[in-house]
């Protein structure tokens, strides 16, 4: 059956071929059949993905180590769902994964439009077509995932750490979110050589766009979930290179979202967005690039697999066509409306934009200095956590406070006089939180002050704004209270969604504070029945039980933990040795506080021989608070994507307006 | 083996003819050029766009308003330039309207592929 | 229309250079960074670095009561001078012998001296196994 999985692959790199060629040749020469038959060909090249797709599934599925890719990334003995995420475990299946996702949405996308952007689309399907192509390439002719070989008795295995419930989502998630911006992307690029600088390609990709940057935000936080559970060394974030390849796009993505508000809003920085949109596909395919070519793993040489070199070459071509594109339309990208007032919404907007960016570079430069300074002076230098960590403040404490800012002032300008009185509640918060915490010992962590002060500000912002507007309903003639607010919601989702989505973040923020600035360790190397403490809480060493389970041999040290006098129950620490794997992992005993949000994490460090063991513990404050966030987070993006009646017949009216069929 | 083979076969087959599909089903059309928006389509578009933006700052402002986000002096020193862009915009769409009359739109399925004016 | 060019390029201007003149404080005052050097490159350096090898036999000691000793070779060498390292502080659970590590720390008297608790493991698969050809 490998065949077959080649074959299809082949007849995607061919209708990815088509697409390109007579999509382009249809969209200059005007040929109506010759367009509709470039979009069938995305079409049929995500069906004969999906069967390639299919190919391996059933061949992962059956343990049918014939294929190399299934005897390198399953064993026997593994659990069927991981089994199946080892579809996207490895080079070959995550590229296939990619190209699936990849031609699925371009066949979505332009299906979803053609109706009413038919000569944006023309343009769009040929854009589509040349990152497809370069992705069906890779499969084929560099990355075969349909490989064979005389099958070996059972397969290597997968790494232990990635059995884990996070690692099931999290690549989907991310890939979602990496190839979902190749959606505005392309339709930019469409739009750019059409020549159709109109707001079409906008409307057109809104909810793309905010479904990538959802999936990519959820995507990360199951990562550093599953770094905070599975490594286990105590935190969510290591600044690590692959961890910054998410969240770079993510960042330009973030600032993407609010600078097209400005454009839909006053018409202005239509160059920016473009570029915007730019930065954010490069940088996904670049994240995607850092994890791939083994830079990451590899200090000293620039390229350890054969794929990097292909996936910069295809970065420099993106780049630079896309640069050539924008300056051959700068004419008529000019915008009729300028900034009018450095204190107004779309300067607030501009300044989000220019940290996001700041931030954004910064973690890039963190990225590619030790690969410069490799080039440039035969040595690398590696930046530390100090770097990001300092920036991260600097960038990111002014951008917290500017979510609060922000809705507070009106479009176009606002006279300080208003600023003064809208500012005065949440400003009192903010004083008041920071007195009360630096009463309470805050004040140990100056960068973490500023920031629950901020958090302050910024919730009170929030709050007032739900409650004015669903006052503003009520004296409207909304029938109750709970019906002004759902009213107020559903008919505001984007600005209410987009409230929800930045109290995540605050959440988001208040529990990074707390589980970084204000966190306590300690350790000791205890003998059962000896015990340790830290902060209120002690733990007493209990037994040292060894379990074995299906494919490892698990050492768990039992704890009693105390608090207060008070039994709060016992906690687990220890390893698993996986057999096929030949590999350790760390299992850290976690106990999450429902009250507090704060966790007691425990790492059995070194188990000795003799039963005593070397304990590593923290106390994270509020650390919870982050993955709470999560769910706010997606609450907020549903409610902004959620399809909205009203706006769909005023895009309708329009297209009447102009004359254009109002068909999907 | 050969079932992959011929497998894969159905597939490159069922793909071509996907693609040719819109060949097959109109081999004689009567145009076969893309239907695009010309030149006063464009413009039509453009003022449309300005128009609908001016009218959603001045809902935007009045919202403001209400909420308290915007003061009574800042709601007073706006509105007037906006509801004289409001204006001007529509009035800009209405002579473009005059001037150049739409004709014939085809509301369902695909454009016949003639367009006049 | 009388007005002069728009605010906006000066914010972002003013902006950009905000941001570099931060970031040339910042570099300069914290300096830039360890080198990354391999084993063999190691001799005669002092100062602090980030040494990045593979990890060779014998393993001794306790990393929380004395420090473990092991040797670094450079990657890719089969055999080769190798610096003895000491190492105190969380031993990550990929390490063994055989495995690639980065570790900074400074050369003292012959030892590499490691700053505790800095070891990380670089195994391929850490993150999510990309790499073709490396054992798991």
């Amino acid at each position: 059956m490998a065949e077959l999985g080649r074959a299809a692959l082949v007849v995607s790199l061919s209708l990815s071929v088509y697409a390109l060629v007579a999509g382009a040749a249809a969209a200059h020469l005007g040929r109506r059949r010759l367009a509709f038959s470039a979009q069938n060909a995305l079409l049929a090249a995500f069906a004969s993905t999906l069967v390639a797709s299919a190919v391996l599934l059933s061949a992962l599925l059956r343990n049918d180590f014939s294929f190399t890719y299934v005897a390198r990334t399953t064993s026997e003995a593994l659990p069927t769902a991981y089994t199946i995420s080892a579809f996207w475990g490895g080079q070959e299946g995550s590229l296939l994964l990619w190209l699936l996702v990849l031609t699925g949405f371009a066949a979505a996308a332009v299906r979803l439009n053609r109706g009413w952007a038919r000569d944006l689309i023309v343009w769009v399907v040929p854009v589509f077509g040349a990152v497809s192509t370069f992705f069906a390439f890779l499969l084929v002719a560099v990355a075969n995932p349909f490989a064979t070989q005389a099958a070996p008795g059972d397969g290597l295995g997968m790494t232990p750490s990635l059995q884990n419930p996070y690692m099931l989502a999290h690549p989907p998630l991310l890939y979602l979110g990496y190839v979902g911006l190749t959606v505005p992307f392309a339709f930019a690029i469409g739009a750019l050589i059409s020549g159709r600088t109109d707001e079409r390609w906008l409307v057109a990709t809104r909810r793309w766009t905010l479904v990538a940057w959802t999936a990519l935000g959820i995507g990360q936080l199951l990562g550093a979930h599953w770094a905070y559970e599975e490594v286990g060394w105590g935190g969510y974030y290591a600044w690590d290179p692959v961890e910054n390849a998410a969240l770079m796009p993510w960042l330009a993505a973030t600032a993407f979202l609010h600078s097209v508000m400005i454009q839909e809003k006053r018409g202005m920085l239509r160059v920016w967005n473009i570029l915007l949109v730019l930065l954010a596909f490069s940088l996904s395919l670049f994240g995607t690039f850092l994890t791939r070519s083994g830079v990451v793993n590899s200090i000293h040489s620039f390229t350890q697999s054969s794929i990097g070199p292909w996936f910069l070459a295809f970065i420099g071509v993106v780049v630079t066509v896309s640069l050539a594109l924008v300056f051959w339309r700068l004419p008529k990208l000019r915008s009729p409306t300028k900034l009018e007032s450095v204190v107004s919404r779309e300067a607030a907007f501009l300044y989000n934009n220019l940290l996001l960016l700041a931030l954004c570079l910064t973690i890039f430069w963190g990225v590619v200095y030790p690969l410069l300074s490799e080039a440039v002076r035969g040595e690398a230098v590696v930046l530390g956590r100090e770097y990001y960590d300092f920036f991260l403040r600097i960038f990111g404490l002014p951008l917290l406070l500017l979510m609060g800012i922000g809705p507070l002032i009106a479009w176009r300008r606002a006279s300080l006089r208003s600023l003064l009185t809208t500012f005065r509640w949440p400003t009192g918060a903010a004083v008041v939180t920071g007195l009360v915490l630096l009463a309470l010992g805050a004040g140990s962590s100056v960068p973490g002050l500023i920031a629950y002060t901020f958090a302050a500000f910024v919730i009170t912002t929030i709050a007032l704004e739900f409650a004015r507007g669903t006052r503003a309903r009520k004296a409207l003639g909304a029938t109750s209270w709970p019906g002004a607010f759902s009213s107020l919601i559903s008919r505001n989702r984007r600005r209410y969604g987009g409230y929800v989505v930045h109290a995540a973040i605050v959440l988001l923020a208040i529990g990074i504070a707390g589980s970084s600035a204000f966190d306590t360790v300690a350790e000791a190397k205890l003998t059962r029945g000896q015990s340790m403490e830290i902060g209120d809480y002690r733990l007493e060493y209990r037994t040292l039980d060894e379990r074995i389970a299906a494919n490892a041999t698990e050492i768990r040290a039992e704890l009693a933990v105390s608090r207060g006098g008070r039994d709060l129950g016992t906690l687990e620490a220890g390893k698993n040795a996986y057999t096929i794997e030949e590999q350790v992992s760390n299992e850290v005993g976690i106990r999450s506080d429902p009250l507090t949000g704060e966790d007691l994490f425990v790492i059995a460090e070194q188990i000795d021989p003799d039963g005593a063991v070397y304990f590593r513990v923290f106390v994270k404050p509020l650390v919870n608070l982050i993955w709470i966030a999560g769910l706010v987070f997606l609450l907020g993006s549903l409610i902004t994507l959620w399809p909205d009646a009203r706006e769909q017949r005023r895009l309708v009216e329009r297209a009447r307006e102009i004359g254009v069929p109002a068909t999907r | 083996m050969t079932l992959a083979l011929v497998l894969a076969a159905l597939l490159a087959v069922a793909c071509v003819v996907v693609v040719a599909l819109p060949f097959l089903r109109d081999p004689e059309p009567v145009s076969d050029t893309l239907d695009e928006l010309d030149a006063g389509d464009r413009r039509r578009l453009e003022l449309v766009e300005a128009r609908d933006r001016a009218l959603a700052a001045l809902k935007e402002l009045e919202f403001d308003h209400r909420t308290g986000t915007a003061s009574d002096d800042d709601y007073r020193a706006l509105v007037g330039p906006l509801r004289r862009e409001a204006a001007s915009s529509l009035q800009d769409l209405e002579r473009d309207g005059a001037a150049h009359p739409a004709v014939g739109v085809e509301e369902k399925g695909r454009p016949t592929g003639e367009r006049t004016s | 229309m009388a007005r002069t060019a728009s605010p906006a390029r000066l914010v972002i201007a003013l902006s950009v250079a905000a941001v570099l003149a931060v970031f040339l404080l910042y570099t300069s005052i914290a300096g830039g960074g360890n080198p990354s050097l391999a084993p063999s490159e190691l001799a005669g350096r002092s100062g602090e670095v980030q040494l990045a090898g593979l990890v060779v036999g014998p393993v001794a000691g306790d990393a929380h009561v004395g420090g473990l000793t092991f040797r670094l070779r450079d990657i890719g060498e089969k055999s080769g001078k190798a610096v003895p390292v000491r190492y105190a502080g969380s031993v990550p659970d990929l390490f063994k012998v055989g495995r690639h590590i980065v570790v900074d720390g400074r050369l003292r008297g012959g030892t590499f001296v490691a700053e505790p608790g800095s070891m990380i493991t670089k195994c391929p698969s850490k993150y999510a196994p990309k790499q073709t050809g490396d054992p798991a």
